[in-house]
């Protein structure tokens, strides 16, 4: 079975498509992170990920964020084509 | 009076807006959820009203007790017949981030009759970048008023203050399209919104992103963090010491003209040692409390603070703690009161009091004398490897070391056996763009939590302090500190420090060190009969080199110090800013049953070794 990458799975550069949030994200931080903009659907790109395990950064329409693996490996996506 | 409420999402320029139309001077920064408390001042052009700023929310659906308080305040304030308009803030630049909120507030307006007008605030910097928005598509499709300002430059403010100075007009109330409409519709209608009328944000990215790459960036982002925190802590240790002195300097000046002039001797005592000593004691950290609250100002105002606590959040995670925590730590180092006030930027309540309880064990200034006089007094003035090591030195690095991995492991501990009301919150940080700091609202800042620790800090100490005279003065009148109702007490705790190896005359000295710890170089002097030992401590070193002081006892006095939370003005503040006496209480209590258990436990080993 092919294993869904999440958010936290991306690159510097790399851009994804929100597909939903697992069962262990609590229901109050995804309310949260769709308020942000994290909403299924959505294209994200991640714009830095530090190194040492440190929280990535992410663009979500016009705003930056950044999220540690404890909220972003809940947060599946599909990775997007260069120019798409 | 007439009331006009201002809300706006985390970072959208909230503050600056309120000062600038108050006058007045909330705390302003580049860093979401600066706004804590509710503030409120006159409209300066239309002073029969009040304009009242609400803490900064992403949204009105809280989900943590905090926001909560917050939004319940907010519904309530909507209720009030005094509020006559809302206006809601958003960041013209980032839309989306802004807009839901925005609706949901339109929303509860509806409800309750309100009229509200959406101020778009720095439309400066999309007009520096050639980027525009739809204000007119925008307020057309929210049914409601849209203006487009800057709070930083003004533009846009007089529109502002001529809809204030006018009376609500119901018949240009927006028409309620939202009433009923869910939040899960809401969200998907300010995507829509933001796609549509917002401007294209890419520029403003491009930007971010390329001082990113540099700040965040493994070398390079971890030396310009190391150079960075070496100012700060320059800052709080350096900069600030003239200032610190000069203080100290003129109480000193004043107390030596003032008190000769004074005619019964009681009065006198009391002007000199208890007043002016008592004033001096919380004076001296005004200088660093304001150097360190305006260097913290500019690093959150440059947008550098957020990227600071993405760098530190993986480490402290292993302790409970997040990378939010880091500033107010570092800062604690040199005093944990400043520390404490700069952990008001932490949003998850449950990290926050984890960080409150770090605070208290960085090896603040206030330790150095005590450590400086126990390490001359024990641990012997010699160099090894060739002279490239002193052990006075290594004991001093062991001792800051301790303090400061003992905050760690505690919060370590807590956090993972602790479950409490304190609501967790995720590590989603806001970015916000990187700026050219303002220096006006920074040092405007600066001053007022200078004040705000002078005025509530400073009775508390003061009583204190004056509680501690009256012991040490009395039945006696100063004549001697070991026979007065200190004295007695320093007798009658002797027990409890003699586990330790101390006599009653070090329990005197330890007694007196809650209200600073440094007192305690200078109650042991006053005892010992050495005149300024808190300025020259040598005579004070030989006398103790020179008693039967054994060397477990200077260890556990070392350690004593180190964990126990000693000092009434960090408690003072601890109490006013977590709102919570009973976690001052837990961990004053528990800090010093820790420091007493470790303390015993080093005597008995170290005594155990020497045989």
């Amino acid at each position: 079975m092919a294993v869904i990458p999440s958010l936290w799975s991306l690159k510097a550069g790399d851009r994804c498509e929100i597909l939903g949030y697992d069962e262990a994200l609590a229901e109050k931080y995804r309310i949260r992170l769709m308020e942000f903009g994290f909403h299924p659907g959505e294209h994200v790109t991640c714009l830095q990920s530090p190194s040492f395990g440190a929280p990535k950064v992410y663009q979500v329409s016009n705003t930056v964020f950044s999220l540690d693996d404890e909220v972003a490996a809940h947060v599946s996506v599909r990775l997007s084509a260069v120019n798409e | 009076m007439s009331k006009v409420i201002l809300i706006g999402s985390p970072n959208s320029g909230k503050s600056l807006l309120f000062n600038r139309l108050t006058g007045l001077s909330q705390k302003v920064a580049n860093f979401p959820g600066i706004t804590v408390d509710v503030g409120s001042g006159k409209l300066q052009a239309v002073p029969e009203k009040i304009l009242v700023d609400f803490p900064g929310t992403y949204s009105l659906q809280a989900i943590s007790a905090e926001e909560e308080v917050a939004v319940d305040y907010f519904e309530r304030a909507l209720e009030d017949p005094e509020v006559e308009q809302v206006l809601c803030l958003i960041d013209a630049t980032r839309l989306e981030k802004s807009l839901l909120f925005t609706l949901q507030v339109i929303r509860d307006c509806e409800r309750n009759g309100k009229q509200i007008t959406v101020l778009a605030n720095m439309i400066d910097v999309l007009d520096n970048h050639g980027l525009e928005l739809d204000v007119d598509g925008l307020s057309a499709a929210l049914y409601t008023r849209v203006l487009p300002i800057s709070a930083r430059s003004g533009k846009g403010l007089d529109a502002v203050t001529e809809l204030l100075a006018r009376r609500p007009d119901p018949a240009r109330a927006g028409r309620p399209h939202l009433m009923d409409t869910p939040d899960v519709i809401l969200r998907g209608e300010a995507h829509k919104l933001a796609h549509r009328f917002g401007p294209d944000g890419d520029v403003l990215i491009r930007t971010q992103t390329r001082l990113d790459n540099f700040f965040l960036h493994s070398f390079t982002g971890g030396v310009s963090f190391f150079l960075i925190m070496y100012l700060l802590f320059q800052s709080i240790f350096t900069w600030s010491a003239p200032a610190m002195d000069a203080v100290e300097g003129s109480l000193a000046w004043l107390a030596d003209a003032l008190v000769p002039l004074l005619g019964n001797q009681l009065v006198r005592d009391f002007t000199s040692d208890a007043l002016f000593s008592g004033i001096g004691a919380f004076l001296v950290f005004v200088p660093q409390i304001f150097v360190l609250t305006f260097v913290i100002g500019l690093l959150e105002d440059s947008g550098y603070m957020a990227r600071a606590a993405l760098i530190c959040h993986k480490p402290l995670r292993l302790f409970g703690l997040t990378g939010k925590s880091f500033i107010p730590m570092l800062s604690g180092v040199a005093c944990a009161i400043p520390g404490i006030y700069a952990a008001r930027a932490i949003d998850s309540p449950r990290k926050r009091m984890l960080t409150y309880m770090a605070i208290p064990l960085m090896p603040c200034s206030a330790r150095l004398p005590v450590y400086t006089l126990l390490i001359a007094a024990f641990i012997p003035a010699e160099t090894t490897l060739g002279g490239l090591f002193g052990w006075q030195g290594l004991a001093m690095f062991a001792i800051y070391f301790f303090g400061m991995m003992m905050g760690l492991v505690i919060t370590g501990l807590v956090s993972r056996t602790r479950e409490d009301h304190y609501t967790d919150l995720p590590f989603v940080l806001e970015l916000p763009p990187y700026r050219l700091p303002g220096i006006k609202p920074i040092v405007r800042n600066a001053w007022n939590r200078s004040k705000h620790f002078v005025t509530k800090a400073g009775k508390i100490i003061f009583a204190v302090t004056v509680l501690i005279w009256v012991l040490g003065y009395f039945p006696n009148y100063g004549a001697d500190l070991g026979e007065s109702w200190l004295g007695q007490l320093g007798h009658l705790v002797e027990p409890v420090f003699s586990p330790l190896g101390l006599d009653w005359r070090y329990g005197v000295a330890i007694f007196t060190s809650f209200a600073a710890r440094e007192v305690f170089v200078g109650t042991l002097g006053t005892i010992f009969g050495i005149e300024g030992a808190d300025e020259n401590m040598v005579p004070l070193v030989e006398h103790i080199q020179n008693s039967d002081l054994a060397l477990g006892s200077g260890l556990a006095l070392l350690v004593f110090f180190a964990i126990s939370l000693q000092c009434v003005s960090t408690l003072a503040i601890l109490a006013k800013e977590s709102e919570s006496r009973s976690l001052t209480l837990k961990m004053f209590v528990g800090y010093f049953l820790l420091a007493y258990t470790a303390a015993i436990a080093v005597y008995r080993v170290t005594e155990w070794i020497m045989g």
